[in-house]
């Protein structure tokens, strides 16, 4: 195994689109490409992320089609559906395709186009990936798991909605100085839960959360370049390198775990990266994760153990999470905010890290962040990759 | 149509699961016999959706995971007026989608 470093990082504005899929595809990658500033050096490898386009956008082998459009030709390509976590599984991909010597530079960007259907079609569209049998024919969906587990955490950690609405108003405020992000608006604790008119303007989607403790439907392609460190070591920039990556399965039907309102595959993924990183939670400086619901922002940050479980709402509170606290969570927006174009999001945390480490966040910056951490979700937790950045030197 | 529910029982190890799987998730044997899920138990969790899913028009959908007496848990949907997390119910099966002309039967649990 060699070192491997991110050496470009771009994005799309997420939100609705009106190029198809594959200028979506081009314009994050470009970004990525030039941001890379390769030379002469040869891209050898196209990893793409997409969970639907098959169904959304009647479109297949979506990384043949961006090798071919790119001039990337005969770059080795292929396509990876990971479900919501198909972005870390790309990005993991390109690192190992270049940790084994197979390749030297990769191309790993993440798509979709979510908005090209209606949203009882989008809906529909990520619950396919409940169970078949014990979940979906019920009518289950990725908000009614999210649903069951807050009502269940809620009760069993002394949490409320001012805790939920919490990780919602913080991360609209911090998606204000993104220019990429979906939602640009100001949220507040009167708007959405304790003005009269909280009602009308926060309705119920899966009790007991509401609209703003649920990610919008966005379309969205985020890209990174992936080179090996000698490369990288010749551009003369501040070198981010890939210091872990880790990946764990849960149970597929939710009710099937011991106890539900744990996160083990979160736990196992981030204890995987952490190990091979040689780092622990503790020296994380900036975080970003996949808080698709409110409640998964803090179950998350006590299972990949930034805090003690049940203790997550109280940092939350304190501020500690905030873009000037001491461990600063989606600086981005998260998912919440910035959007999730799903097979782009776990792509676009590591640009957003990217561009954290390297000191290029804007008005966003995290002060000296040195490590960092990501944690793309998949289906209701079945399949989590983590994966944690470094800034070399 | 088959209006029960199935889970499997491991004929090696005894471990009972719901849904069914290829192998049993406890030692891996592939010699399951099935067992219909039925009886009572209590509300784990649940939710009230809002934002429904296709095939069905209604106001909200009822959702639950419950904790059945012999320990297997399942996911259905709640048929009780007053929900309340712990409060004892019993499985009954129904038509839990129709999608077209196809009904769907699975479990809907009602108060005891």
């Amino acid at each position: 195994m060699r070192p491997v470093a991110v050496i470009g990082a771009g994005m799309t504005k997420f939100g609705r689109s009106e190029w198809p899929l594959l200028k979506l595809m081009n314009v994050a990658s470009l970004a990525a490409l030039r941001d890379a500033n390769l030379g002469d050096v040869k891209v050898d490898g196209v990893v793409v992320a997409n969970m639907g386009a098959a169904r959304l956008n009647k479109q297949t082998a979506l990384a043949s089609a961006l090798a071919d459009s790119l001039n990337l030709l005969p770059a080795m390509a292929e396509s990876v559906e990971n479900g919501p976590a198909s972005g870390a599984s790309a990005f993991k991909i390109g690192y190992q395709a270049i940790a084994s010597r197979m390749a030297d530079v990769v191309l790993v960007t993440g798509v979709e186009m979510m908005r090209a259907v209606n949203n009882l079609e989008a809906t529909d569209f990520v619950a396919s990936l409940t169970h078949p049998e014990a979940e979906y024919i019920y009518g289950v969906t990725l908000p009614a798991l999210a649903g069951m587990f807050a009502r269940l955490y809620m009760e069993r950690y002394g949490i409320t909605r001012e805790h939920l609405a919490m990780v919602a108003i913080k991360n609209h405020a911090n998606a204000m100085k993104n220019p990429y992000a979906h939602i640009h608006q100001t949220v507040t604790m009167e708007g959405i839960l304790t003005a009269p008119e909280a009602v009308v303007n926060n309705p119920p989607i899966a009790e007991p959360l509401h609209m703003f403790d649920c990610c919008p439907v966005s379309d969205g392609a985020a890209a990174v370049v992936l080179a090996t460190q000698e490369i990288a070591e010749k551009l003369g920039r501040p070198i981010v390198r890939v210091a872990g990556i880790g990946q764990a399965t849960d149970t597929h039907a939710v009710h099937e775990r011991p106890d539900p309102t744990e996160l083990t595959a979160v736990r196992l993924a981030a204890q995987r990266a952490f190990a091979m990183a040689g780092l622990s939670a503790q020296d994380i400086d900036v975080a970003e994760l996949h808080d698709a619901f409110t409640i998964l922002e803090i179950a998350e940050s006590e299972e990949v153990g930034f805090f003690k479980k049940g203790e997550g709402h109280k940092a939350l509170a304190a501020g500690v999470t905030s873009l000037v606290g001491k461990l600063p969570i989606n600086p981005s927006g998260g998912l919440k905010a910035k959007g999730h174009p799903v097979g782009a999001t776990g792509v676009a945390q590591l640009v957003e890290l990217t561009w954290q480490l390297r000191g290029e966040a804007g008005e966003r910056q995290v002060e000296s962040a040195k490590n960092a951490f990501a944690c793309n979700f998949g289906g209701f937790g079945n399949n989590v990759v983590a994966t944690v950045l470094t800034r070399e030197g | 149509m088959d209006e029960k529910v199935y889970g499997a029982r491991c004929k090696d190890c005894g471990k009972e699961t719901y849904p069914v799987h290829a192998r049993c998730p406890e030692c891996g044997s592939e010699a399951l016999e099935p067992i219909e899920i039925t009886g009572e138990g209590k509300v784990l969790t649940y939710t009230d959706l809002y934002a429904l899913p296709l095939d069905y028009e209604r106001r909200y959908l009822r959702l639950a995971i419950v904790e059945l007496d012999s320990g297997l848990r399942a996911t259905g949907q709640l048929l009780d007026e007053k929900p309340k997390i712990g409060k004892r119910v019993k499985t009954t099966i129904g038509v839990v989608r129709q999608s077209g002309d196809r009904k769907i039967h699975g479990l809907r649990f009602v108060p005891v």
